[in-house]
């Protein structure tokens, strides 16, 4: 059987569900293909008992509470999504505590560019000149991105405007947040700080690019961060709905087998049944690397595709444990919403020994009666703890040591909270339920358990990323969507990335129509 | 940005090292291999993902064990790839073609998750009455005999940082076949818990696996067998019901876990013997599987389904699931456990009325505000349009 369609998108996750969206509004006859009977990819939720626990949103920023700035909300809006989902604002950035004797450290953190400056003052006493200052180049670098996001079509002319304009951006575009912190002589405790929110790009502050890690300091610290009162689920249920409204068509429990490839043209795909579905765009939510080792005949595949991927490293695997307590967050003490527990606050350390299962006690949890505290039965509280390993450790574990693998770490998480936050929980545990690597593998085929796609390495940073995306051409009639492409992973660049490779579909389909 | 500047190592080194990011790239993706990568079912991670939870698993009936003529056990082999391993506790999910059906039906694992190692499941089924699928089993199913599984599932298991010590298990008719498989896993080191076990059967003929629960429990501290008759006297035997009193008799002293697997008598009959106990609602853990059927003079309905794109118009009645009028109708859904737990089954109701029992619904937050069902424990209350795929 061959179907016709103007677009089809393969993978229902954040990237899937923005792109099919925003197509089925532009009135594009579109097909949306999941493997899964669910839409969300990692962006899901599970129910235990009288539990439903968040499958992975720590907290979404780009739908910014506090200065109204929010990307992610006019795309929402413009796709029909909006009015279905219940936004709880957060007023809490992060506590962070170290396990470290010789380097412990307790900071909570607020949410509000002044409040941070205020409190970060309160443990730095003399810190806000710098901190100022620093604040004022994340503006300014936020001005940049939000010029670069505006770009429909790039034209030459616009690099001129960008060297004119843009000179603080093009100052550090190139440099680590270490080496922009040291030069603004920020404080040790202040760069510890600053830098809390690294375990959420898995990356180290040595080599994690600046503008990365400023835009996000932004969006969380300046815009404010959000959560959805039906989990992640709900902006995936309600993304699904506004596409479906529009017209849009989903198969799910359905998987692609085959990404056809014409004369170098994308051109359709081959789904489980041996439907044939032509289409003018292949949006492809699944990773380049799925595509290229699952998808794609290899003649098919142009030499630059199989250097990038071989040149670029898979970023940190996944590893989570949801707790249903039968005590309130109240009675437990659990006063925070986001704790980040690591080793100590050399991040560098930290993502080293983050390789290994003994060594790795990075952990970043959240209580999520902290942010709506109905979001459990009464007397009850749900915490969320998450880890990353960098490396591979997980391939050597065996099937018949899964198990008792996945549940002595999570033994390990639940005492290393206990110890940090000297609050008690194990004896309250009423549901337990352990995601480790191969739970990311199973649900999201992801390559090793990956959860943040390729890493955000020197080489391999995001202004590297963009300038490339805008100055190299991919293959016809394909596009990327999601976690591996040029915004990094994160809830927030997904969207983001889906909405882009469905315009740029579209633009093609409009000059093909000329 | 403030008055003076800002530069990190001066405005002309700033500019080269921005310059730089270009052949940094370059020579970064340049210099790569073009060569496909690892494929990603080849990584270690993906391949014990797919081991333990395989998209089905094509069994070959090895053995058939007679248990009197109460049921039978039926021993699989796997025809190709090495059978999932499983936690002591949960299912199996089998598909079946009967007449015009494709129905899936869920049957706890006996043997121990050492065994599928080896590459061994046993299930045990009894004969009960209504019971469609059982029943075909019993009559039909041969030694050498080709049937479709899929992946254990199942939240009736042991975990150390949330569960007592010990379980007290508590079992009736052939819901002992998850205990007997948590008894193996014990006895071979697996779990780190203890056992009692509370199996409750009308006589003692009905006791499934005695003599390999007494010498279990002969043999290792950790588990203890208790058997209790409801409706003969017999010597060594407890005499009754498992309830609130015979738990207390056997439970340990501090605390412990309740597990109860069993039909719906026992449900019913526990649910107002456990509050006597005063136990938190952690320690009580039940696994159900539900006959997907009401009591009630069934009203005829008509049911739109919508598959990939493709319309079908089929019965439905009243006092039987959503889930139910599919799979008379031969429509395959990815159906699991049955009660409405696993989710697999999930769909769009995309016009008409349902209802749930009390209790069973389990669905998501935001399934329920855009309306999504697990067809499962949905009983139409309406024609409907539902929306599978």
């Amino acid at each position: 059987m061959i179907k016709n369609y103007d677009a089809i998108v393969i993978g229902a996750g954040n990237g899937g569900l923005v792109a099919s969206a925003r197509l089925a509004k532009e009135g594009k006859k579109t097909l949306l293909i999941e493997r899964h009977n669910l839409p969300g990819g990692f962006a899901t939720s599970f129910v235990r008992g009288r539990f439903e626990f968040e499958a992975s949103l720590h907290e979404l920023c780009g739908v910014g509470p506090i200065t109204g700035k929010s990307p992610l909300q006019k795309i929402f809006e413009e796709v029909g999504a909006a009015d279905k989902i219940e936004w709880v604002s957060l007023d809490e950035a992060f506590r962070l505590i170290t396990l470290n004797e010789n380097d412990k450290c307790d900071y909570s953190m607020p949410l509000g560019k002044e409040a941070f400056i205020n409190k970060l003052e309160e443990y730095d006493p003399g810190s806000s000149a710098v901190v100022r200052k620093i604040f004022d180049l994340i503006e300014s670098i936020e001005k940049t991105l939000d010029f670069v996001d505006n770009i429909d079509d790039f034209k030459p002319s616009m690099i001129k405007e960008i060297f004119s304009e843009h000179t603080e951006f093009l100052k550090v575009a190139n440099y680590s947040v270490d080496e922009v912190l040291k030069a603004f002589g920020a404080s040790k405790t202040t760069r510890d700080i600053l830098n809390g929110y690294w375990c959420y790009l898995g990356q180290p502050t040595d080599e994690l690019n600046v503008i990365h890690y400023f835009t996000m300091l932004h969006a969380y610290i300046i815009d404010g961060a959000v959560i959805p009162r039906g989990r992640s689920h709900q902006i995936s249920t309600a993304l699904l709905e506004a596409f479906t409204e529009n017209g849009g068509e989903a198969w799910f429990n359905t998987s692609v087998t085959k990404i056809i490839v014409k004369d170098g043209v994308a051109t359709g795909v081959v789904l489980d049944n041996g439907t044939q579905i032509n289409a003018k765009a292949v949006i492809c939510n699944a990773s380049p690397y799925n595509a290229f080792t699952k998808l794609m005949d290899e003649k098919d595949i142009p030499e630059k595709f199989k250097k990038e991927v071989n040149a670029r490293t898979l970023s940190s695997k996944g590893f989570a444990v949801f707790l249903g307590l039968n005590r309130s967050a109240d009675e437990l003490g659990l006063n925070n919403h986001t704790y980040f527990i690591y080793p100590n606050n050399d991040n560098r350390q930290c993502y080293e020994l983050s390789k290994k299962l003994e060594t790795n006690d990075v952990q970043a949890t959240v209580c999520l009666n902290r942010a709506f505290d109905d979001c459990s039965p009464e007397g009850t509280s749900i915490l969320y703890m998450t880890s990353i390993f960098a490396g591979d450790e997980w391939s050597k574990v065996s099937v018949a040591d899964y198990h008792k693998t996945k549940t002595a770490f999570a033994e390990k998480m639940i005492d290393n909270f206990e110890k940090a936050t000297g609050i008690a929980i194990r004896d309250y545990i009423e549901e337990i339920e352990i995601a480790a690597p191969m739970t990311y593998a199973r649900y999201t085929d992801a390559p090793a358990g990956t959860i943040y796609g390729y890493e955000s390495s020197k080489e391999d940073g995001i202004v590297k990323r963009i300038v490339f995306d805008l100055i190299e051409k991919g293959m016809p009639g394909l596009y990327f969507a999601g976690g591996y492409t040029v915004r990094h992973m994160g809830y927030s660049p997904s969207y983001t990335t889906g909405n882009l490779a469905a315009k740029a579909a579209i633009l093609a389909m409009e000059k093909e129509a000329k | 940005m403030s008055k003076k500047k800002f530069s990190v190592n001066g405005n002309f080194k700033d500019s080269i090292n921005t310059v730089k990011l270009l052949t940094e790239r370059k020579k970064f993706i340049g210099s790569a291999p073009a060569v496909l990568p690892t494929r990603t079912d080849d990584f270690g991670v993906n391949k014990v993902a797919k081991s333990l939870h395989p998209k089905e698993q094509k069994l070959v009936i090895s053995r058939i064990e007679e248990h009197a003529d109460i049921a039978k056990s039926y021993y699989f082999k796997s025809e190709s790839a090495p059978l999932a391993y499983f936690k002591a506790g949960q299912y199996l999910t089998f598909r079946l073609e009967i007449g015009n059906s494709v129905v899936t039906r869920s049957y706890s694992i006996a043997s121990s998750p050492a065994s599928a190692l080896n590459g061994e499941y046993q299930i045990t089924v009894k004969r009960i009455s209504d019971g469609f699928v059982s029943d075909y089993i019993l009559d039909n199913w041969n030694v050498g005999d080709s049937v479709t599984a899929y992946a254990p599932e199942g939240n009736m298991t042991y975990n150390p940082l949330r569960d007592a010590g010990t379980i007290v298990a508590i079992a009736g008719g052939s819901g002992i076949t998850p205990f007997l498989s948590l008894a193996r896993a014990i006895d071979q080191g697996d779990e780190a818990c203890s056992l009692t076990l509370l199996y409750g059967c009308r006589n003692s003929d009905e006791i499934l696996f005695k003599s390999e629960l007494d010498s279990l429990a002969e043999k290792n501290g950790k588990i203890n067998v208790v058997y209790v008759l409801s409706h003969s006297d017999e010597e060594g035997y407890e005499k009754g019901f498992v309830g609130a009193d015979v738990i207390r008799k056997y439970a340990p002293e501090g605390k412990y876990s309740i597990f109860v697997c069993g039909p719906g008598g026992l449900y019913k009959f526990l649910e107002t013997e456990l509050p006597k106990l005063g136990l938190e609602k952690k320690y009580i853990r039940f696994e159900v599987f539900s006959s997907g059927k009401k009591a009630e003079d069934p009203k005829k309905f008509s049911i739109k389904v919508i598959n990939r794109g493709e319309e079908t118009e089929i019965k439905a009645n009243s006092n039987e699931t959503v889930l139910c009028a599919f799979e008379r109708a031969g429509i395959e859904v990815p159906a699991r456990c049955h009660t409405g737990e696993c989710g697999f089954c999930r769909s769009k109701l995309v016009s008409g009325k349902v209802y749930i029992p009390e209790g069973e619904d389990k669905r998501r937050i935001a399934d329920m505000q855009f309306n999504f069902i697990h067809p499962c424990c949905c009983f139409p209350e309406s024609d409907l349009v539902v929306r599978i795929n």
